[in-house]
């Protein structure tokens, strides 16, 4: 990954930009909001002047007027006030008198004792009016002369651009909208990561049929990119693996249907030829073998199909569709197609079934494929009994499935060599749908009792 | 005299089926693929057909001798036992065999496809004192000559079991067929309908020979 699509390298980049931000700022800000503002006295050229240079244009003047007329003295203060039409100005002599006084309404005493002189001096001194004095004569002999003007008119008339003392907090402000600033692209920066997080997170929730979920766009290389590149990959390769599982699954089933096929072909020329047999002219013993031969091949199929099924069942591989199912109903649909066999058996027939429907949740036909292996053993194994009882009734609360038989039980000499992987299945089957099955044998016949973990009221 | 269109690639047993289906009266066409049934299928009544042949499988030629010929009723027989093999086959066909079969097994249900294709075939049907008339929807009481005036859903519910003769069928197969509607108590509905049935076609009501009350299952008629 090449640094700059780093999330890491762009956020410290991001930082990097804010810190070198903030030293430059203060200097732009006083740039920015602080600008020298024009004095409204202005010199002969229209020139703003500060009190710096009116103090050395004061002085130079009063150079110039050392030794002059009192006449010409006068005309040139006259002069400056003409000039600066705001100032106020004094003239006084070498004995404390005061010469001139512009305006003449201006407050200044007549005669100037040492201690008025010094207090004016000192009340001039960095304060408001701005005042400077210049002694005359080239031995500082001859008086001296004062001006004062109003400060705020070196300040210009508007004050400055922001209102009052406003610009000291430029700076400051400056700092702030900076890190205003940093704060919200930061915000920014996060919130656009947890979207992108987000959206991944609803990609890998929300699965597509088939229970994989489909691959996300991947817009850029950092490490969230890199992140849904992975996530991508494992999907491929989730992908390949459920297609891979699913070869192999019809395969096998494929390879298992092709074994029953082939068992089964040569199982029915057999079947023709005995029943072809049956049909010639035989001796007791000969019809006898015919018969067994039948019976044998009835016999082979069945056990085939179990094996088949069985390993099927026992890899997890035996379609398997639960849904509530009203057994009452199955169970009278299976006794309906079963009782011409028992009929022609010579069975009683006793079947007890209540009127209200039960529903458990299982797979119809495996429970089906339960019971009519019930029912062969039944035909099988206790003939003799001449009896056949089935039963849906509650017991403590639940719904059982019984079906009985008057034979010589489960000890009885008639157990079919093979039978007991039949059994297996039904088993497995009821197992997987959470039922039970309990036998209740006596020489004098057998019980078989379909009970569900679950609670089902009748 | 009725013809089967019989589709097997195994000779060994095509030969002893066909040889038997000929015992039992039927006229036989052999095939040994699934080339020529759709030309050979106009001749036929009923079509037997494996699954496993030679080119296309049974499947595929089933699916369109059903597209092409609706009316004709097809059996599947094979040796392929699976679930999922059954349902694919009965998508299309009427019913389905599997192998090793007992010829007398075969023989019963192309009997019962058969019936079931073609009720118009099926003449005056006589049991006990009655004689059932299906073209013209009566029947008649043989002693008198006169007809049973049955009421529509009376009528419907005896229909229904004729056309399932030796066939046992539950109370929920009965009522959903006749009125349409899931089963859901509609027992005394159905007793109290099967009553009155009773008291008109039965020579006594009390003691049942025509519809057969099955305990704890369903009702049948026998012929």
């Amino acid at each position: 990954m090449r640094k700059r699509q780093s999330l890491l390298w762009r956020y410290l980049g991001l930082i990097f930009v804010a810190m070198m931000l903030l030293p430059v700022v203060f200097p732009i800000a006083t740039i920015i909001f602080y600008e020298p503002v024009e004095s409204q006295i202005l010199d002969e050229g229209g020139n703003p002047l500060s009190g710096v240079d009116v103090e050395r244009l004061w002085h130079e003047e009063a150079r110039r007027l050392s030794g002059a007329e009192a006449a010409v003295v006068e005309e040139r203060l006259r002069a400056w006030l003409v000039n600066y039409p705001s100032a106020s100005i004094v003239w006084v002599d070498e004995d404390g008198v005061t010469r001139l006084r512009l305006p003449e309404d201006a407050e200044y005493p007549a005669e100037w004792s040492l201690s008025e002189t010094i207090r004016f001096m000192k009340e001039g001194y960095d304060a408001d009016p701005f005042t400077t004095v210049a002694l005359l004569g080239s031995e500082a002999d001859e008086g001296f002369i004062a001006l004062r003007i109003p400060r705020d008119l070196f300040r210009g008339g508007g004050g400055d651009r922001f209102g009052t003392g406003l610009w000291e907090y430029a700076s400051l402000i400056a700092t702030l909208i900076v890190f205003v600033l940093f704060i919200a692209v930061s915000v920014l920066f996060f919130y656009r990561i947890r979207s992108r997080m987000l959206r991944l997170k609803a990609a890998m929730t929300s699965p597509a049929e088939g229970g994989i979920p489909r691959p996300v766009e991947v817009k850029r290389l950092d490490e969230i990119g890199q992140l849904e590149q992975s996530f991508n990959d494992m999907i491929m390769q989730l992908e390949k693996s459920r297609e891979r599982e699913r070869e192999e699954e019809a395969l096998r089933r494929q390879l298992i249907a092709n074994l029953s096929h082939d068992l089964r072909t040569p199982l029915t020329a057999i079947r023709g030829h005995a029943y072809r047999l049956s049909g010639e002219q035989l001796s007791d013993s000969g019809r006898q073998s015919a018969e067994l031969i039948d019976r044998k091949i009835s016999h082979m199929d069945r056990l085939i199909d179990n094996l088949l099924s069985y390993t099927l069942l026992s890899a997890g591989k035996f379609p398997y569709h639960p849904k509530s199912t009203d057994i009452v109903r199955l169970v009278r649909m299976l006794c309906a197609s079963w009782y011409p066999t028992f009929e022609q058996e010579g069975f009683e027939i006793d079947i007890d079934l209540p009127d209200e429907p039960v529903y458990w949740t299982i797979d119809p036909s495996w429970l089906e494929r339960v019971l009519d292996n019930v029912f062969q053993n039944v035909l099988r194994h206790a003939k003799e009994g001449r009896y056949l009882g089935v039963k849906v009734a509650a017991e403590e609360g639940r719904a059982v499935i019984s079906v009985s038989d008057r034979g010589g039980g489960m000890t009885g000499e008639s157990v079919e060599k093979g039978a007991g992987i039949g059994l297996s299945i039904a088993s497995l089957m009821l197992r997987e749908m959470k039922l039970d099955w309990q036998f209740d044998s006596t020489p004098n016949g057998t019980t078989i009792r379909i009970v569900p973990h679950f609670l089902n009221k009748i | 005299m009725r013809t089967i269109l019989y589709i097997e690639d195994d000779t060994e047993i095509g030969e002893w089926v066909v040889e038997d289906l000929e015992r039992r009266g039927n006229r036989v066409i052999w095939l040994k693929s699934g080339d020529r049934a759709l030309e050979l299928a106009k001749e036929a009544d009923i079509v037997i057909l494996d699954v496993m042949l030679p080119g296309l499988d049974g499947f595929t030629v089933g699916a369109r001798l059903k597209k092409e010929f609706p009316g004709t009723p097809i059996l599947m027989l094979s040796a392929r036992t699976a679930v999922e093999d059954k349902l694919q086959g009965l998508s299309f066909a009427d019913d389905y065999l599997t192998k090793p079969f007992h010829p007398d097994e075969l023989a019963a249900r192309i009997e019962v496809l058969f019936r079931r294709s073609k009720p118009e075939a099926n003449e005056e049907l006589r049991l006990g004192h009655l004689i059932v008339k299906p073209q013209e929807n009566s029947v008649i009481d043989e002693r008198s000559g006169e007809e049973l005036i049955l009421t529509g859903k009376q009528h419907h519910i005896f229909m229904y079991l004729l056309k399932h003769r030796n066939q046992i069928l539950t109370k929920e197969q009965i009522y959903e067929a006749v009125w349409g509607e899931p089963y859901i108590d509609g027992d005394k509905t159905l007793m109290v309908h099967i009553r009155y049935l009773r008291e008109k076609v039965e020579l006594d009501p009390a003691d049942p020979k025509i519809i057969e009350t099955i305990r704890g299952i369903g009702y049948r008629v026998k012929v």
